[in-house]
């Protein structure tokens, strides 16, 4: 038993003397360990931290504008029918491995996101009515759609569509692939131990740095990454000097981290959809649009907001988050009224009964509310539930364990309230949740003029403004039927060590510019 | 295992024997639970799989009969039966790789993890029950009794963070290096000692007033070996097969304990296959855990023979 206790002391010390080496490392904590890490085929918005600098794509979008530049493609036209998006691409780019990049390696990757064979979770979706790829010659590419398809750009500006080497797709299958990983970016990617760690090294021959980054060459020799799934260890691996940089740390560590001194607070707006619920429009009482106007009227969000998430989260004011680019969609009338919210509530013919108890025609005013078991939902559903029980209706909160229960549950149609949003940049999210046919339709709202403006958005070729006037008459018409509660702007509050500068992030706010990263002067 | 075997008592041959085949009876009712429970309760594996996905409908249809979830329950499971007769678990719906891939990679380190807690905790849980039992202060028997105690009620969550708050102050490598092994076992170690002091203090207090005892102290033999080998001894078979179950307890501890070290194994595999609903991964780890605890059975057995002689006379 001594040889072992001496063997684990000796094991200790080993690592205590390990020569400090010269290497300009950054340690960065990632919150989830991802099931799957291949851009083309899994989901995760974590998976974009590190693989963001591993690839390139097309085009990149302007954090602080919207506006799409080049990034791969050098110059782009888009034909008047929105059908046709032609990508000349940029000369002399060379894939980690040597490969060069050129139209035939835009083919080969758009193809293997599209094979059903690979079962694209994301990625193949994001390409909306693409029907062919066309190479016109080494470094021009065409892009034809079946319909036009406005959020193409966006979609080809995120690292679910990053540009990947042709020889790595081909040498590896499908489920490998994702072990090594070969793209054009400002770091190569070296190493994946599923549940440990995953490390990037700079690309010494990077040359061809997109507009959105201040720099042209990497700092950091190298980024080790971490996976720390469980919320109340976050905090913990900053202080022990486990991680430089990690995210989504609870709002009340995050402030007392910041407060040390040590440590710097930086709220990062993830666009998309805000933390919200869903009212059943098949369910009794929220059939009922003066029901879901009371409901709606008698939350404190604000508040709640405050209770639950601290100083660093907005109040979600419309059907996307403040910080999705362009889009500033404001529900209308759902400031906090209890007063109003009981008069409506009179109005439809709810009364006070006995102990505070609104029925009507002897049917108690019961409310089914499931939510899921993240990003704080149960929290917020708990003081809604406080909120509406003052109001004198019976309350069920459930909260299904995972995104397979909530479904599950939602396709039994037993609930006035559920919990569900996405994330993403570009507002055609709206449609799978507000078009009557969509995957997302949980309200059970059907609405031929709203199933009219979101093909009008999804397919429109006008200008920008033009075709987000179209979401604000979206927005009228969910507001005028108080189809969602918005609650909370989701917010990632990322910490990191003093000395560290320049930590920037595209504008899907997660996968931050590693490129950009500098210590502090 | 502790009346004295009669004539029609199994030979230790055939006890094992019906040992393993229990252990496979048990190892199949808990998969199969597995199984029916996962798809009952868990919803639709596609839907999760695509829930970041604009997919249409019929897409999903597609999908759900590409993945064989469109078959009835019953087909469904015979598939999976027959697959597990030939080690085939599947693949994971997330990743395309094979289940028995996916797990065997995070195996080693779960494996180190639960070894090196075991032996920890078999020290610690002998050095507090003996101390416990047999030292002749109050205050130390007390305190030692305390610590076991404690041992069993905190939780792997907080003695973990404790762990990595106290020894922070580490230099980063040293850190670095504590985090790997050393603390997640000591603390994985310590919860688990909680049992194993508990049955030690208890076996000795028995054994204090047994006529063997009293025998040896008339022959001369001091105190020490005179407790270490005349009142442990009668008491190892017991302990070991506790030890065999806080074994398989330790497999389970790991799932907490890797999660709070961030640390890679089947734990947390296990934890993020069922909350994503990516059931083959979730399954095969079923499979392992009636392994693991059959053949935890299996060995407690052997090594009891091995130690106690009365065990052997049915040879």
């Amino acid at each position: 038993m001594r040889r072992i206790v001496t063997l684990l002391l000796a094991m200790l010390l080993v690592g205590c003397a390990s020569p400090a080496t010269s290497k300009k490392t950054l340690r960065y904590g990632l919150t989830l360990a991802p099931s799957g890490l291949d851009p083309h085929i899994n989901a995760s918005s974590e998976l974009t931290i590190p693989l963001g600098s591993v690839y390139d794509t097309l085009v990149f979008q302007d954090p602080d504008s919207g506006e799409f530049v080049p990034g791969l493609a050098s110059a782009w036209e888009i034909s008047p029918d929105g059908r046709e998006y032609t990508f000349h691409l940029r000369e002399g780019v060379l894939f980690h491995d040597g490969t060069p990049f050129n139209a035939n390696a835009v083919r080969a990757n758009l193809q293997r996101v599209l094979d059903p064979q690979n079962l694209s979770q994301k990625a193949a979706s994001m390409l909306g009515p693409l029907e062919s790829v066309e190479v016109v010659d080494d470094l021009t590419v065409r892009l034809r759609l079946s319909r036009p398809f406005a959020p193409l750009l966006d979609s080809l500006s995120q690292v679910y569509l990053g540009m990947a080497s042709p020889a790595a797709l081909a040498e590896w299958g499908a489920a490998d692939y994702q072990f090594h990983q070969v793209g054009t970016g400002p770091y190569r990617f070296i190493e994946y131990v599923p549940n440990d760690h995953l490390t990037l090294e700079a690309n010494a021959a990077y040359d061809w740095s997109p507009p959105v980054y201040q720099y042209s060459h990497p700092y950091f020799d190298e980024v080790t990454f971490r996976f720390f799934e469980d919320a109340a260890t976050r905090a913990l691996a900053l202080e022990s000097r486990e991680v430089d940089v990690i995210g989504e740390v609870p709002p009340h560590d995050a402030e007392r981290l910041a407060a040390t001194g040590e440590f710097a607070l930086q709220a990062v707006p993830i666009p998309g959809q805000p933390l919200q619920l869903l009212f059943n429009t098949l369910r009794a009482p929220t059939d009922d649009v003066r029901v879901r106007n009371a409901l709606l009227l008698s939350v404190d969000r604000p508040r709640i907001v405050e209770t639950v998430f601290g100083a660093h989260s907005a109040v979600a004011e419309g059907l996307l988050s403040a910080s999705t680019p362009g889009a500033n969609l404001i529900l209308p009338a759902d400031a906090y009224d209890p007063a109003q919210a009981a008069a409506l509530l009179e109005d439809a013919g709810w009364e006070v009964g006995a102990e505070g108890r609104r029925s009507l025609q002897g049917e108690p005013l019961a409310l089914t509310l499931i939510v899921p078991p993240w990003g704080s939902n149960p929290e917020v559903a708990q003081l809604l539930s406080a909120a509406w029980t003052q109001l004198g209706a019976k309350v069920d909160l459930q909260v299904a364990p995972g995104f397979g229960p909530l479904k599950e549950a939602q396709s039994g149609g037993e609930y006035n309230l559920i919990g569900v949003n996405l994330f993403g940049s570009d507002p055609d999210l709206l449609r799978p949740f507000f078009a009557s046919d969509g995957l997302y339709n949980w309200t059970g709202w059907t609405d031929p003029g709203l199933d009219a403006l979101l093909i009008a958005g999804a397919e429109s070729v006008a200008p920008r403004p033009e075709r987000l006037a179209l979401y604000a008459q979206v927005a009228e018409r969910v507001a005028a039927q108080s189809l969602v509660l918005p609650v909370r702007d989701y917010t990632n509050l990322v910490v990191h060590r003093r000395g560290l500068t320049d930590l920037r992030f595209s504008p899907q706010g997660w996968n931050p510019y590693l490129i950009d990263l500098r210590p502090a002067p | 295992m502790e009346s004295l075997p009669d004539r029609s008592a199994p030979g230790p041959v055939a006890s094992i024997g019906r040992r393993i085949g229990e252990g496979g009876l048990t190892a199949f009712v808990a998969v199969s639970l597995t199984f029916f429970a996962l798809r009952l309760g868990g919803g639709d594996p596609a839907d999760s799989l695509m829930a970041q996905s604009l997919v249409t409908p019929e897409q999903l249809t597609a999908l759900r009969a590409s993945l064989g979830l469109d078959q009835p329950l019953l087909v469904q499971y015979a598939a999976f039966l027959a697959g597990l007769l030939r080690f085939d678990l599947g693949v994971s719906l997330y990743n395309g790789r094979p289940v028995v891939t996916v797990i065997a990679e995070q195996l080693g380190p779960t494996l180190q993890l639960a070894a090196a807690g075991l032996l920890i905790a078999i020290v610690f849980g002998f050095a507090l029950g003996i101390l416990a039992a047999w030292s002749r202060s109050r205050a130390t028997a007390d305190g030692a009794r305390l610590v076991s105690g404690l041992a069993t009620g905190l939780p792997v969550a907080l003695t973990g963070i404790l762990a990595i708050l106290f020894f922070s102050f580490l230099p980063d490598a040293g850190m670095q290096a504590a985090r790997g092994l050393f603390l997640p076992a000591m603390v994985l170690g310590f919860a688990s000692s909680g049992a194993i002091a508990r049955v030690v203090n208890s076996e000795l207090l028995r054994s204090r007033t047994e006529p063997y005892m009293t025998a040896a102290a008339a022959r001369g033999i001091h105190r020490s070996p005179r407790l270490l080998w005349h009142a442990l001894r009668p008491a190892l078979p017991l302990v070991i097969s506790l030890c065999a179950l806080q074994a398989a307890f330790l497999f389970a501890g790991t799932v907490v304990t890797e999660t709070v070290f961030s640390r890679p194994g089947i734990g947390r595999l296990l934890v993020s296959s069922i909350l994503q609903g990516d059931y083959p991964v979730a399954q095969g780890l079923v499979v392992l855990a009636a392994l693991i605890y059959t053949l935890s059975q299996v060995i407690a057995d052997l090594l009891a023979v091995g130690v106690d002689p009365r065990l052997r006379s049915g040879l």
